[in-house]
């Protein structure tokens, strides 16, 4: 049984399907890809696996390290050991980056977490993310650039520890040192504590630095191919009108078939 | 928050009355223009007199700064408790109101049932639970009439500094005192404000000499400890030229059912070149207390002062707040913050009022509200013919976390000289789901990221304090409050 299951997910946001139907599988220590066209639900499925209110899940099931998440609370997701950074990472004025970490992972813990203890895991993370200390006294994404914002996102991620990370479109809007960095947080994590991550990504580039071992291709809320990393290859070389064309057809006979 | 500047043209010969009105949103325009300012004679362009509805209550309907000379004027004490008696014996108790959208009454109030005691002894339990354990440079505390503590750090008593009841000044320090008292204080605009003058006992008065700077905060405080008392709190603080100390005032009171009141006055004055950080902490607990307060605050030349209400809480609260700059380059910031709950009623009234310039000011308010409470904040910048290079805005910023609760902000702005900057600005918010759902990814539940917000909400203010004893103390009061609203914001995010 893998750590993260996903099945036969369908989600409906105000009255309208976005997820029809989708399976997935991710363990420790796997990274995982996936890539899909605007609209396609990919922020869909990274909003309701940590359970977002908005999206309403209508049938199949979120199943974590063998227990049922499906209408769990978010913050209990979290504590289970899910994460998810955040597309457009949202700014919490008033409360800087370190006391919202401290919050954060106390939250997780019975006993709060030691001062001493705290600072070199913070010390750690930010050297792993090549950040400036300064960096975390400011307020959590206040006034940060889109790069900052998504460093904080991977901070974050170094220093709770989840089993799996959700990515959602990280590497839109970023540079390409922003880019790397994050990537390769990322990277030094899955090798360092066994992180698992789906990395969801509408373009190629992340891939570059980060390398999935499993690529899923997801349009009009299904995931219609699956494959290792060759599908990034030739995703890019064909474009995701191809690959629609050639699976259309499939994907609308599986989606009736699980109805 | 989106910031909008005026700037009138010299052109104008007559001053100029530009009343705006929002709902704390930004509004630069002049709003419903339908206001006057009854105080100083401005005119508003064109429009006909207030119009007052027929009835018992003929107060005025908008809210004024004071204006001219305090009721001192050269009047002894005793002549001044005697006018103020009269003024007391023909008024009735006070009903204020605005628009027709906000009324703040005091008929409610039992006042014949309540009494003034100055038989009292020991610092109340509220005192001693809730002031902070630190260094201080003194302390007075005043239960219900009666001072029951002074404490003067004795190094700072040979420097001159004078801390003891106001009573007591006008006995030891009668010509300072005089020259002082009610300066710029009225005694007469309202049935509880001639109350005070006539009535009151105890008192503080602080006195801090030339060049003396004094890093540790004087507490004032005023405790009502039971039901049944009527609180005349009268405060009066000179900071000599060149002083720089703080002054933390706190108003407390028990948990207790039934009404009593706190009616105040304090005046602070800061000479020459003084500098000085006011804090106040207010917070009456659960009885049913009325406090209806005036507060004047003037700097004079080259001088400057930090002000900092945060308004905790009381079962009807009316504040004529007024940090008025008197001389040339000097300059204020006035910040306060408020939290309105259950069926608290809270009606603010600030003026950031210019009488000379070169001067500045900034004012900056939050406030929220749970519960059915109300809570009413008008800011008003008044810079007056003359007061030229000055530079002033005004933010307001106010959080709904209840569906029943009301928040008004109403910003505005009265110019009468040409060459200056005035503006305002605002915001209302509600809690961000975006933001609660982002921090229960990080593991943070419902209650704890809606802490985190109004907490990040009041933070710039709170951390103005510059403080940590009182920083955490208004932090500990927030918290509590958040924690007793905990149904009512959960019911607020699912009517959304």
């Amino acid at each position: 049984m893998a750590d993260l299951e996903i099945k036969d997910l369908h989600v409906r946001i105000e009255e309208r399907e976005i997820l029809r139907g989708v399976d997935l599988e991710i363990n420790r220590g796997e990274i995982h890809a996936l890539m899909g066209p605007n609209g396609s639900g990919k922020s869909t499925l990274a909003n309701t696996l940590l359970g977002h209110p908005s999206y309403e899940v209508t049938q199949g099931s979120i199943v974590f390290k063998g227990e049922d998440l499906t209408d769990a609370e978010p913050h209990d997701r979290a504590k289970a050991g899910l994460f998810l950074a955040f597309q457009y990472p949202v700014s919490i004025p008033g409360v800087s980056v370190a006391n919202f970490l401290r919050m954060a992972i106390n939250a997780k813990r019975d006993e709060p977490i030691q001062v001493k203890e705290f600072r070199t895991q913070l010390q750690h993370a930010i050297e792993l993310l090549d950040v400036d200390r300064a960096f975390t006294s400011r307020h959590l994404n206040d006034g940060f650039s889109g790069g900052e914002k998504k460093r904080a996102e991977i901070l974050q991620m170094a220093m709770l520890q989840p089993d799996v990370a959700i990515l959602d479109e990280t590497d839109s809007g970023l540079d390409i040192d922003a880019l790397r960095t994050v990537a390769e947080g990322v990277q030094k994590l899955h090798d360092e504590q066994g992180l698992g991550a789906l990395i969801i990504t509408h373009y190629q580039r992340i891939l570059h630095y980060v390398k999935p071992e499993f690529v899923h291709i997801l349009m009009d809320g299904k995931i219609v191919l699956e494959g290792g990393v060759e599908l990034v290859e030739r995703l890019e070389r064909e474009g995701y009108d191809q690959i629609r064309q050639e699976v259309g057809a499939g994907a609308v006979a599986a989606g009736d078939s699980s109805v | 928050m989106t910031r909008s500047a005026k700037r009138l043209g010299p052109a104008r010969l007559r001053p100029v009355t530009a009343v705006s009105e929002s709902n704390g949103a930004t509004d630069d325009g002049a709003g419903d223009g339908a206001t006057a300012n009854p105080g100083n004679g401005a005119v508003t362009n064109g429009a006909a007199p207030v119009q007052m509805k027929p009835g018992r209550h003929r107060e005025a309907t908008l809210y004024h700064a004071l204006h001219g000379a305090g009721a001192g004027d050269g009047r002894t004490l005793e002549q001044l408790r005697e006018a103020a008696l009269k003024a007391y014996e023909a008024a009735e108790l006070p009903v204020w109101r605005r628009s027709g959208f906000w009324t703040t009454s005091l008929e409610s109030l039992d006042l014949d049932a309540l009494a003034t005691s100055v038989a009292e002894s020991g610092v109340p339990d509220v005192v001693s639970r809730t002031l902070p354990d630190r260094p201080r440079a003194g302390r007075i505390v005043q239960s219900a009439g009666a001072v029951v503590q002074v404490q003067l750090d004795e190094a700072l008593a040979e420097k001159g500094v004078i801390l003891c009841s106001l009573e007591q000044a006008f006995e030891q320090h009668r010509e300072l005192a005089s020259e002082w008292y009610c300066k710029r204080m009225p005694i007469d605009r309202n049935k509880l404000e001639a109350a005070n003058a006539a009535f009151w006992t105890g008192g503080a008065f602080l006195y801090v000499p030339q060049g003396v700077v004094v890093e540790e905060p004087f507490e004032i405080v005023y405790a009502i400890d039971r039901a049944g008392v009527a609180q005349y709190g009268r405060t009066l603080v000179v900071g000599a030229p060149m002083s720089d100390f703080r002054v933390q005032e706190y108003d407390l009171a028990q948990d207790f059912e039934g009404q009593a009141l706190h009616a105040s006055a304090f005046e602070l004055y800061l000479q020459d070149g003084a500098r000085c950080r006011v804090a106040q902490l207010q917070d009456w607990g659960s009885g049913e207390v009325f406090d209806v307060s005036t507060r004047f605050v003037g700097v004079g030349r080259d001088a400057y002062c930090h002000w900092l209400p945060a308004l905790l809480g009381g079962h009807l609260v009316r504040q004529h707040l007024e940090l008025a700059v008197m001389g040339k380059g000097g300059d204020m910031a006035f910040r306060g913050l408020f939290f309105a709950e259950a069926h608290e009623h809270l009606d603010v009234f600030a003026v950031d009022l210019h009488e000379t310039g070169p001067s500045g000011g900034d004012v900056h308010w939050r406030g929220t509200a749970t519960g059915e409470s109300r809570a009413s904040f008008e800011g008003l910048i008044q810079i007056d013919p003359g007061a030229q290079q000055t530079h002033t805005y005004l933010q307001i910023h106010t959080m709904m976390l209840s569906p029943k609760a009301r928040v008004d902000a109403i910003p505005s702005v009265l110019v009468s000289a040409d060459d200056v900057s005035a503006s305002h600005g605002g915001t209302v918010g509600e809690l961000d789901e975006t933001a609660i759902f982002y921090m229960q990814t990080r593991g943070l539940d419902r209650a704890a990221a809606v802490k985190v917000i109004v907490e990040g909400f009041f933070e710039p203010l709170v951390a103005e304090l510059q403080d940590e004893a009182l920083e955490e103390l208004v932090r500990g009061k927030v918290e509590k409050k958040l924690a007793a609203a905990r149904d009512d914001i959960e019911a607020y995010a699912a009517s959304r």
